[in-house]
């Protein structure tokens, strides 16, 4: 066994020194593997990040309402009634001002991106404090809030990054209508960064809402209560609304950017798939470049099981070095870069790329794949070459 | 036609290593083929869109509402052709996550406006008539199944009819098509004054304006006459070509076409890297044998163009077999993604451009081994073999 192992050791080290002899050959497999790793972990770190951007909006302990079939805020409307009958709902905390609820309006407006220079949909919510309240992790980063009744406005750091003429103190025209930027808010980098936020009695008035709402979010006692509130929506006739936690609303609207994930992972197996042809390439010329040296280790008694370990060794390595080039690069390049797309409501959503460790791993597995195969095959005819025929070719 | 047997007998010496490089060269083509035919499929919307259409919607954002009065207005203006207008119906069909674009219009104009769109005189006919007839695309229709008459019941996300609920009944009245295999056939027509009459919101407002001019070169000139128009009123208005709508449209969801083409570049880049670098290590293993070749008399530039024409075989073997497994992947997911995606054609230009970049890559990498095959020295290379 130690003997194995010590010819093993040494076969692997003569291989790996004789690498720059076919230096060219070993890069481009480097190259190909790097590459597949690094368009995954791309698509893979843009569906992540997206994800990360919505799931941590919510919070389990806020039940968000929206009425029946509308699948999206943008959709759903609430009379003032309405609400009302919702603040009546068994389940809601209270405190000194009354049950905790947040009715909300959602209207769109553009914005100019700066990354394209066209207009692009964004989200005007109308809310009070007690809707401020209700985000977790909310902070005004400049500025200050907005006046109740004034025609202020107060725009999510998202906003402040990808769309011009967002900045503090700057006046923004919708329509007829002129706001002014008094603040700049932050919430821990979740989707509400993407949003504008002003007094919703103002907004009903210069839209013609009447007294309407369109969403109403209420602080439960506890997460649990949501069944209790489901069951009074049901009972109660005039309200056409069903409720959810908003973290699992935002859970299911995160997921509108997987099928990044599943192009990214079509897509660089497709790529694999030739990257392993070339390393197989790389790999057989390997072997035939050192068939003589191959032929004189079994002459002189090395074990074909050492000859085909240096060979799998070989391929492994630049696999790897390939797959830690292929992440480095994607980091360097993805990780954190910011950038918009369209989300569940017809508005732009504001995220970052994000690279976990987890990605990486995937990303080091696809390579590790590419390095067992394509070292597999030209290692078992490293192993199986009769000496004889080893030592014709090799002259 | 003795230089095409030596040709062949070199590309097939090493019947895996053909074998593999062939392999590569099929999967760079492939994903181009695949890539390129979905972006042209993303972007047929702007491609196909009418040089003299122009779309007028709120000035806050398409989901603002347009009064009625605004057809009529627009209508009498000079330089515009033909007028219609659109409301968004927000339709799904059973599940909210099957979507079904639809669309409330008025029929005739709606189908003066949009003259690509082909239905039987006869199905034409029965829609009109129908008030609660559905006027369905075909690429609806057979990501569906749905055929002609069929009841299909459509919700609405964002509307309640005055009954209650939020289903509409319709009939499958008719189905069009597009008088090109591009123009998109993703989406459904109902009747707007139905739609007007039994929805709970009531008020005679449209979702957005389509307007054809009467000469492309007067578009800036309507468009700016519009807006003006409308302007100062509760309700502005901003035109825009048909092309530059759909195109922000697709802008939205982010730079599609600059992640496609770096895909598409890096997988080229790749492969070129692979299939040079074999080429290049298979004409080393020869220098005996051109040696040799070059000793009986065959002129540098034969050899020179033997090597050339080699690796551009290798990449038009590879190549088109990859356009093809592209061509079939297309074929056959064309009707599996008709729910999602307008109408995928690998067309002639893709595959002009295939032909094209083969050839690149064949010349790319045939050119250094070839260079380095001409420039050979007869002594050294025997000296050195």
């Amino acid at each position: 066994m130690s003997t194995l192992l010590s010819q093993s050791a040494a076969v692997i080290k003569m291989n790996i020194q004789s690498l720059p002899r076919r230096l060219w050959m070993s890069l481009a497999m480097v190259f190909a593997s790097a590459v597949v790793v690094a368009i995954l972990l791309a698509f893979l770190a843009m569906s992540k990040g997206f994800e990360a951007t919505m799931e941590s909006a919510g919070s389990d302990n806020v039940a968000f309402f929206i009425r029946t079939g509308s699948a999206a805020e943008l959709n759903s409307s609430a009379g003032r009634d309405q609400v009302n009958l919702i603040e009546n709902s068994p389940g809601i905390k209270r405190d000194e001002q009354g049950p905790m609820v947040s009715p909300e309006l959602y209207v769109i407006v553009d914005g100019i991106k700066k990354s394209t220079q066209q207009e692009a949909n964004l989200p005007l919510r109308g809310l009070d404090q007690r809707g401020v309240n209700m985000r977790k992790g909310f902070t005004l980063v400049a500025g200050r809030m907005f006046n109740p009744g004034t025609d202020e406005l107060i725009v999510g750091a998202g906003v402040v990054s990808q769309f011009d003429g967002f900045e503090l103190g700057q006046e923004i025209r919708f329509g007829k209508n002129t706001w002014k930027v008094v603040g700049v808010f932050s919430t821990g980098g979740n989707v509400f960064e993407s949003e504008l936020w002003a007094d919703a009695k103002v907004i009903q008035n210069l839209y013609n809402r009447g007294s309407s709402y369109q969403s109403v979010r209420a602080v439960m006692e506890s997460p649990d209560s949501l069944g209790a509130i489901n069951e009074y929506l049901k009972s109660e006739p005039r309200l056409t609304h069903e409720a959810q936690a908003e973290s699992s609303y935002f859970a299911e609207q995160g997921k509108s950017l997987s099928y990044m994930a599943i192009f990214g992972w079509v897509i660089s197996s497709i790529m694999a798939l030739g990257a392993l042809a070339g390393a197989l390439n790389t790999m057989y010329t390997s072997v035939s470049d050192r068939a003589m040296e191959i032929a004189t280790l079994r002459a002189i008694g090395f074990s074909s099981f050492s000859a085909f370990i240096g060979t799998m060794a070989e391929a492994m390595t630049l696999a790897v070095v390939g797959s830690l080039v292929g992440s480095l690069a994607a980091f360097i390049f993805f990780d954190g870069l910011s950038t918009s797309t369209l989300g569940g409501s017809f508005t732009q959503v504001v995220f970052s790329f994000s690279l976990t460790p987890e990605l990486f791993t995937k990303g080091i597995s696809m390579a590790l794949v590419i390095g067992f195969i394509s070292g597999f095959f030209p290692a078992w005819r490293a192993a199986r070459v009769p000496v004889i025929v080893a030592f014709q070719s090799g002259r | 036609m003795k230089d095409f047997y030596l040709i062949y007998k070199n590309l097939t010496r090493k019947k895996m290593r053909l074998f593999l490089t062939t392999f590569a060269i099929f999967i760079a083509f492939l994903i181009f083929g695949a890539i390129m035919t979905l972006r042209s499929a993303l972007n047929s919307g702007i491609e196909m869109s009418a040089d003299n259409r122009l779309v007028v919607m709120h000035k806050i954002s398409f989901t603002n509402p347009l009064p009625y009065a605004y057809v009529n207005k627009v209508k009498a203006m000079d330089g515009v052709k033909d007028v219609t207008h659109a409301n968004w119906f927000g339709g799904y069909f059973q599940e909210p996550t099957n979507q079904v674009v639809t669309m409330a219009v008025d029929p005739e104009s709606y189908l003066s406006v949009y003259p690509e769109l082909v239905v039987e005189p006869e199905q034409l006919e029965n829609w009109t008539k129908d008030q609660s007839g559905i006027l369905i695309g075909e690429r609806i229709a057979k990501a569906n199944n749905w055929q002609i008459g069929d009841r299909i019941p459509l919700s609405s996300n964002i509307f309640s009819q005055k009954t209650g609920g939020q289903t509409w009944d319709f009939t499958v009245d008719g189905i069009f098509k597009g008088n090109d295999a591009k123009v998109d056939t993703g989406y459904a027509l109902i009747h707007y004054k139905y739609f007007n009459e039994t929805q709970a919101w009531g008020g005679d407002s449209i979702g957005w304006l389509i307007l054809t001019t009467t000469d492309p070169a007067l578009n800036e000139q309507v468009s700016k006459a519009i807006d003006e128009n409308f302007a100062n009123s509760n309700s502005e208005t901003k035109t825009s070509t048909e092309q530059a709508f759909n195109k922000a449209f697709i802008d939205q969801i982010g730079n599609i076409g600059l992640i496609i083409f770096g895909v598409v570049f890096m997988a080229f880049f790749t492969i070129l890297i692979v299939v040079g670098n074999t080429m290049v290590l298979a004409i080393r293993e020869r220098t005996n044998e051109i040696a040799v070749l070059k000793t009986l008399g065959f002129e540098s530039s034969r050899i020179f163009k033997m090597v050339l024409v080699e690796s551009c075989l290798l990449a038009f073997l590879g190549g088109l077999f990859g356009i093809g497994g592209a061509y079939l992947i297309v074929q056959g997911a064309a009707k599996e993604m008709a729910r999602f995606l307008p109408n995928l054609i690998l067309d002639e230009a893709i595959f002009g451009q295939a032909l094209i970049y083969m050839l690149v890559l064949g010349l790319i990498t045939g050119i250094a081994p070839a260079i380095s095959a001409l420039r050979l020295n007869i002594v050294t290379a025997f000296s050195r073999g």
